[in-house]
C-alpha cells in the first residue's frame, strides 16, 4: 500500500504508462521500482519452491544444508526414479489424473445445466435453491464427512475412484454453478429473442448459443474443478484405504509418515505433483481472469 | 409465448453489493415453456447436491443432538444440546477458536492487503507481467499436502530454511527458533503459509476486478489534481468494492475453517496450543469416536461463520450506501 | 506340513470349542462362525488384511513378496488383499470403516487399541471364534496376551511384540565426556549435569509411551492394577518425582524439544545416529531403519535407565484380530494361525518384528543380535493400562506433561488435573 503513494503526485502518467506510447525517462524509474517490487514478491512466493526441487534433485543426506541449497549442488535423479517406480508414485498419478479428468467433465457439463436453469428461467422455488447452494459453499467439508462417508458406502462408493469422482463433482457444483450462473445471466436477451424466432428450443439454445458464450467461465469452472480434485485431500484420506487407489496428496502424505527425513523422496513426489497443476493453470489463466471477472465477482 | 418478453429492468435494487445489476430479470421469456423444463436442467446438479451437501447436513444436525455410536447397529441415545453445552464449556475448544481467530488476524489482512497491492503494481504493462501472474499463483493451485509438508521442511527447528535466515543470514536470533514446537511461533508458520498460499488468489482476483474500473474515472480524479493515493481511495477502492467483499468474506470463512496445514504442520500440538476448530473436531470424531460432540461443535463453528460474514455483507454494504 | 499340524490340534479342541459357542447367545454371527470354524478344512475366496507395517525397513516386502504368496501357496485359490494404512492414521480408518460397515477381515492392530474395539463391538472374540484358540494362546508370553482382554474375553492374539531399551551413541557420549552410558536415573541426571546445557537424551514424544519406563523405573503407576483409579497412581510421589525428572532435564536443555511433539525437530532415530543426542530410548525397529539411513552407524544397547522400581520398559507390539463382518470367518482364521506360524513369524523376524510366543524367543535372538536386549528388558516389561478409553487417557496424560514441560505448571499439578480428567473414564470403563 506505502508504494503506491511514493509515485510522484498529481502524475497522471505515472499511473498508466501503458497508455503512453512514449514513457518519459522519470516513468521508467518507477517501471524500475514497480518491476523491483514485484520481483521480490516472486521471489518470496518462488524461493520455497526452490528449495523443494533442489531437495528433491539431491542426494538424500542425514543432515539438512546449512545454509539451504536453492539451487542443487550435486544433482541425481534417485529420487524421481524411486518415488516413480519403487513407490507407485506413476499409479497415484494415474489414479490422481483419472479423477481429475473426470471431475472437471463431470463438473462442468453439470453446473452448467443447473446454472442455466437458475440464469434462463424463473421457477418455483429457485430462490430458496440458489440460497441453498450459496449455504453450500460456507459449510466447512468435515462438518458432513461422517454421514457422507456413510452416505458413499451404501452407494458402494467407498475405495473407488470412481466414488472420488462423484463425491468431488458433487463438491464443486455450487461454486461452478454459481460462476457459470452469472455469466449465463450476461448474455443479451436479444440474441436469445433472435434464436426464438428462428424456431430454436431451448436446448439448441443452450448449445449454440449459451455455452460457446460462457466459454471463458466454462474455462474457469474446468481449471478450478481440476485443481480442487487435483489437490484434495482429507476426503480421499477418509475413504481410500487401498494403497492402489491413493491419489497423489494421499500417497505424498504417506511418504512423509514413512520415510520422516527422506525430504528429497518426498519432494521429488511432490515436485511431479505440481507440475501438472502449473500448465493447467498457465494453460487456462487468460481464460481464468475472464472468467472470475463475470462470474464470482461483478 | 416466450418470444413476446421484452420487459426488461435495468435497475435492479438488490441490496447486496455483490450483484449491481441483473438484465432480464422479470421479463415474461423467463417463463419457461413446460413448468419442468428448468427442472429437467437444473435436476442432474441439484440432486447431486442434495444428495451428497443438503442430506448429509440435516443428518449431521441430528447426529449432534446424540451421544452418537460409530456402529450402525448399536443404539444412540438422545441427549438433546448437552454436546452443545460441553462445547461452550470446554476450554480446549475456545483455545481452538482463539487460534482460528489469531490466524484470521495474522492472515487474513496481509493476504488481501498483499494481494490488493500486488495487483495493482502488476495491473500495468510491465516487462514479465505474465511470468509474473503465473509465479504468484503457483502456491495457490498446489496441493495443501504438499505445501504443508514443505512448509514443516522449512520450520524444521535444526538446519531448517527459515532459521538459517533468521540466524545466519539476518542474525535476528543466536539461537534456532523451535518454530513448530511452541504456540505463537507455530501459529506465525502456520499464518505466513496461509498468507503465502492465498495470496495469488487475492492477486488473480483483484487483478481481473481492477480491469473493470473505468478508465474515465481516473481521468476525471487526475484532472481533480488527485495524487496516486487519492486515486486509489477515491476511485479503486470504491470500483473494487464489491470484489473486496467478495474477498475478504471468502478468506474470513477459508480462516475459520484452516484444516489440513494445522493437521500436517503441527496436528494441535503441543499440549493443544495450536489446535484449530477442525483440528479439534477431527480429533474427536476420528480419534476419540465422539461424532456427537464433533458434529455440535461443527455447527457452533457454522454459525460463528455465518453471523461474521452476514456482518462483514452488512458492514460494507451500508458503507457502499453511504458513500453514493 | 503344518496344515496337518493344524489340523490335528484342532480336532483335539472342536469339542472344547463347541461347548464354548453354545453361550454366546447374543454375539450375533458367532455360533454360526464357530460352528464352521473348522481348521484346515479347504479354505476359499478372498479376505482383506488391514496393517500398519512400514516400508522403510522392509516389512511390507516380507509380507506382500514371502508370507501372503506362502499363503496363497498353502491353500491354492484363496486370495488376501494387504492394505497397509499408514500408523496414524489407522486408528481413524478403522473407525470410519466400522461406521460404513467396510471393515476388512483380518487387522493387525496395535494392542492399546483392541480394547477399544472390542467395546464398539467391531471384533469377533477369537477365544469363542477359533476353536483352537488355546493352543495359540499357550504359546504367547502372557504380558502381550493380556493386551487382548476386554470384559473378561480375549479378542485377538499377540502378533509381535516388543519395547524399549536405551540405544547409545558410544562416540557422542565420548565426545561429551561421559565415559560410559548411564545405568541409572541418577546416573542419568549426573551425566546431564556434567555435560552442561547438550544434550544427554532425547525422547519424540511426551504420551505414555515414551514417559511411563521413567514412571514404573522410578516406582511409581499410571493406575492401579484393576485400571480403575489414576489417584493416587499416577499423581503419587513417585510418578510425580519421575516427571519432575524429565522437567529438569527439559529445562536444562539437556533433553531437545522435540518432546514436545517433535515437528520440527530432528527425531530421534535421526539424531542418534548423527551424534546430536547420545542417549535415546526406542525400540528394535530402529534398527533396520538407521540401517538404511547410516550403514556406517554402530548402535549399542542398554537396559533401561533404573530406579526404586527396578528398570521397567513398556510392552509396544501389535494384535492380530478378526472383525465381525468379516464374511469370510474361516479364511481369516487360517490366516491368522499363518501369520502367527513360525515361517511368518521368523520373516517378520528378520526385518525387526519380535514374535511374542515362547517357543520362537530362541530362534529370535538367533536371528538378530540386537534381539538379546529387547528379550530381556521384556521379562520386566508392562504394558500400559488397558482400557477402551485409552486414546482419550492417552491424550490428557500427554497434554498434560506438555504443559509440566512448558513451565505452565508443576509436575505435580500437572498430574493432579490429570488423574481429575482421567478417573471418570477409567470409571465408565
Amino acid at each position: 500500500m506505502t508504494a503506491i503513494s511514493l509515485k510522484p503526485k498529481g502524475s497522471r502518467e505515472a499511473d498508466n504508462p501503458s497508455r503512453n506510447e512514449r514513457p518519459k525517462r522519470p516513468l521508467n524509474i518507477w517501471l524500475l521500482v514497480r518491476v523491483a517490487i514485484v520481483l521480490c514478491g516472486a521471489v518470496m512466493m518462488v524461493a520455497p519452491f526452490m528449495i523443494m526441487v533442489s531437495t528433491s534433485l539431491e542426494p538424500n543426506t542425514a543432515t539438512l544444508p546449512n545454509p539451504p541449497h536453492f539451487l542443487p549442488q550435486t544433482l541425481t535423479s534417485a529420487n524421481y526414479e524411486e518415488a516413480w517406480t519403487e513407490n507407485n508414485f506413476a499409479g497415484f498419478f494415474g489414479n490422481s489424473a483419472y479423477v481429475s479428468v473426470l471431475t472437471t467433465v463431470a463438473s462442468v457439463v453439470i453446473s452448467s445445466m443447473t446454472a442455466f436453469a437458475f440464469a434462463r428461467f424463473d421457477f418455483p422455488l429457485k430462490n430458496f435453491m440458489f440460497s441453498l447452494l450459496l449455504a453450500g459453499l460456507m459449510i466447512p467439508g468435515i462438518v458432513v464427512i461422517v454421514p457422507q462417508f456413510v452416505l458413499a458406502k451404501s452407494l458402494n462408493m467407498l475405495d473407488s475412484l470412481e466414488g472420488l469422482v462423484f463425491f468431488y463433482t458433487a463438491g464443486q457444483i455450487a461454486f461452478t454453478t454459481f460462476l457459470l450462473r452469472a455469466f449465463f445471466e450476461r448474455v443479451p436477451r436479444e440474441l436469445d429473442e433472435a434464436m426464438t424466432v428462428d424456431g430454436a428450443g431451448i436446448l439448441r439454445k443452450f448449445l449454440v448459443l449459451y455455452i460457446p458464450l460462457a466459454r471463458p467461465a466454462l474455462a474457469t469452472a474446468a481449471v478450478f474443478s481440476f485443481l480442487g480434485a487435483w489437490d484434495e485431500y482429507v476426503w480421499a484420506l477418509t475413504v481410500i484405504s487401498d494403497a492402489t487407489k491413493r491419489t497423489l496428496p494421499l500417497g505424498i502424505a504417506a511418504f512423509q509418515g514413512e520415510h520422516s527425513t527422506a525430504w528429497g523422496l518426498v519432494f521429488a513426489a511432490s515436485t511431479l505433483a505440481v507440475i501438472p497443476v502449473i500448465a493447467v493453470y498457465v494453460a487456462g489463466q487468460k481464460h481464468l481472469i475472464a472468467g472470475i471477472t463475470t462470474g464470482a465477482v461483478k | 409465448m416466450t418470444s413476446q418478453g421484452v420487459l426488461r429492468k435495468q435497475t435492479v435494487s438488490t441490496p447486496s453489493a455483490a450483484r449491481p445489476r441483473k438484465p432480464g430479470r422479470g421479463g415474461a421469456s423467463r417463463t419457461p415453456s413446460h413448468w419442468w423444463v428448468p427442472w429437467a436442467f437444473a435436476a442432474p446438479g441439484l440432486i447431486l447436491f442434495l444428495l451428497t451437501t443438503g442430506y448429509p447436513l440435516v443428518r449431521s444436525l441430528q447426529i449432534s443432538f446424540y451421544k452418537w455410536s460409530v456402529l450402525p447397529t448399536q443404539a444412540s441415545k438422545f441427549i438433546g444440546l448437552d454436546n452443545y453445552v460441553r462445547a461452550l464449556a470446554d476450554p480446549q475448544f475456545w483455545t481452538s477458536v482463539v487460534n482460528a481467530g489469531v490466524y484470521l488476524l495474522m492472515s487474513v489482512p496481509a493476504t488481501v492487503a498483499l494481494g490488493l497491492f500486488f495487483a495493482v503494481l502488476l495491473q500495468k504493462k510491465m516487462p514479465g507481467r505474465t511470468l509474473f501472474r503465473v509465479l504468484f499463483y503457483i502456491p495457490v493451485v498446489t496441493s495443501w499436502v504438499v505445501v504443508s509438508l514443505l512448509f514443516k521442511f522449512l520450520f524444521t527447528t535444526d538446519n531448517g530454511a527459515v532459521n538459517w535466515f533468521m540466524t545466519d543470514f539476518l542474525s535476528l536470533s543466536a539461537h534456532a527458533v523451535p518454530w513448530l514446537e511452541q504456540r505463537w511461533t507455530a501459529l506465525i508458520a502456520i499464518s505466513l503459509l496461509g498468507i503465502w498460499k492465498n495470496l495469488g488468489w487475492c492477486l488473480v482476483v483483484f487483478l481481473a476486478s481492477l480491469g473493470g474500473v473505468g478508465e474515465e474515472l481516473y481521468e476525471a480524479a487526475a484532472l481533480d489534481g488527485a495524487n496516486a493515493w487519492h486515486k486509489f481511495v477515491h476511485v479503486t477502492l470504491p470500483g473494487i468494492r464489491g470484489t473486496l467483499l467478495f474477498v475478504l468474506v471468502l478468506q474470513v470463512i477459508g480462516a475459520f475453517n484452516v484444516f489440513p496445514s494445522v493437521l500436517l504442520m503441527t496436528n494441535g500440538g503441543p499440549a493443544g496450543s495450536t489446535e484449530v476448530p477442525l483440528t479439534y473436531m477431527y480429533k474427536q470424531a476420528f480419534s476419540f469416536l465422539d461424532f456427537g460432540y464433533g458434529s455440535a461443535m461443527s455447527f457452533i463453528l457454522a454459525i460463528f461463520i455465518f453471523v461474521v460474514s452476514f456482518a462483514q455483507f452488512k458492514f460494507f454494504g451500508e458503507k457502499k450506501e453511504a458513500l453514493r | 506340513m503344518m496344515k496337518k499340524l493344524f489340523t490335528l490340534s484342532s480336532l483335539a479342541l472342536l469339542a472344547a470349542a463347541g461347548l464354548t459357542a453354545c453361550d454366546t447367545g447374543g454375539g450375533g454371527a458367532q455360533p454360526a462362525a464357530v460352528s464352521t470354524l473348522s481348521t484346515g478344512a479347504a479354505v476359499s475366496g478372498e479376505i482383506t488384511f488391514w496393517h500398519a507395517y512400514s516400508a522403510g525397513g522392509g516389512e511390507i516386502k516380507a509380507l506382500e513378496k514371502t508370507i501372503i504368496p506362502n499363503f496363497e501357496k498353502l491353500h491354492p485359490g484363496v486370495k488376501v488383499k494387504a492394505v497397509q494404512i499408514p500408523d496414524k492414521d489407522m486408528h481413524q480408518k478403522l473407525v470410519t470403516a466400522a461406521a460404513g460397515t467396510s471393515l476388512p477381515d483380518v487387522i493387525r492392530a496395535d494392542i492399546v487399541t483392541v480394547p477399544e474395539l472390542a467395546k464398539i463391538g467391531v471384533l469377533t472374540p477369537l477365544s469363542e471364534a477359533m476353536p483352537d484358540f488355546q493352543s495359540w494362546a499357550d504359546k504367547m508370553f502372557p504380558g502381550p496376551l493380556a493386551t487382548n482382554k476386554y470384559n473378561g474375553k480375549l479378542w485377538g492374539l499377540p502378533l509381535d511384540t516388543n519395547t524399549k531399551v536405551v540405544i547409545y551413541n558410544d562416540e557422542a557420549l565420548k565426545a561429551n565426556g561421559i565415559a560410559s552410558v548411564p545405568k541409572t536415573l541418577d546416573e542419568l541426571k549426573a551425566a546431564a549435569d556434567k555435560v552442561g546445557g547438550k544434550y544427554i537424551l532425547a525422547e519424540g514424544g511426551s504420551g505414555a509411551w515414551q514417559m511411563l519406563p521413567y514412571i514404573w523405573s522410578n516406582g511409581g503407576d499410571m493406575t492401579d492394577p484393576d485400571v480403575k483409579k489414576s489417584s493416587g497412581y499416577l499423581n503419587g510421589p513417585k510418578s510425580v518425582a519421575a516427571l519432575q525428572m524429565i522437567v529438569d532435564l527439559y529445562n536444562k536443555k539437556a533433553i531437545p524439544g522435540v518432546i514436545l511433539g517433535g515437528s520440527g525437530g530432528t527425531p530421534t532415530g535421526d539424531g542418534l545416529p548423527k551424534g546430536m543426542y547420545p542417549t535415546i530410548v526406542d525400540g528394535p525397529w530402529t534398527f533396520p531403519n538407521m540401517a538404511t539411513s547410516y550403514p556406517n552407524f554402530q548402535p549399542k544397547t542398554s537396559p533401561m535407565f533404573s530406579g526404586d522400581g527396578g528398570s521397567v520398559s513398556v510392552v509396544g507390539g501389535e494384535d492380530i484380530v478378526m472383525t465381525q463382518q468379516s464374511k469370510n470367518k474361516e479364511l481369516a482364521a487360517e490366516f491368522i494361525r499363518y501369520m502367527l506360524s513360525p515361517d511368518a513369524q521368523k520373516s517378520m523376524g528378520q526385518v525387526g518384528q519380535l514374535s511374542a510366543e515362547k517357543d520362537m524367543a530362541e530362534s529370535m535372538a538367533s536371528i538378530q543380535p540386537y534381539y538379546g536386549a529387547f528379550l530381556e528388558q521384556l521379562k520386566t516389561a508392562k504394558p500400559r493400562p488397558a482400557t477402551p478409553q485409552w486414546a482419550k487417557v492417552d491424550d490428557i496424560f500427554t497434554k498434560q506433561t506438555q504443559l509440566a514441560l512448558q513451565g505452565k505448571l508443576s509436575a505435580q499439578e500437572a498430574m493432579d488435573a490429570a488423574v481429575a480428567q482421567i478417573d471418570p473414564l477409567l470409571a465408565q470403563g
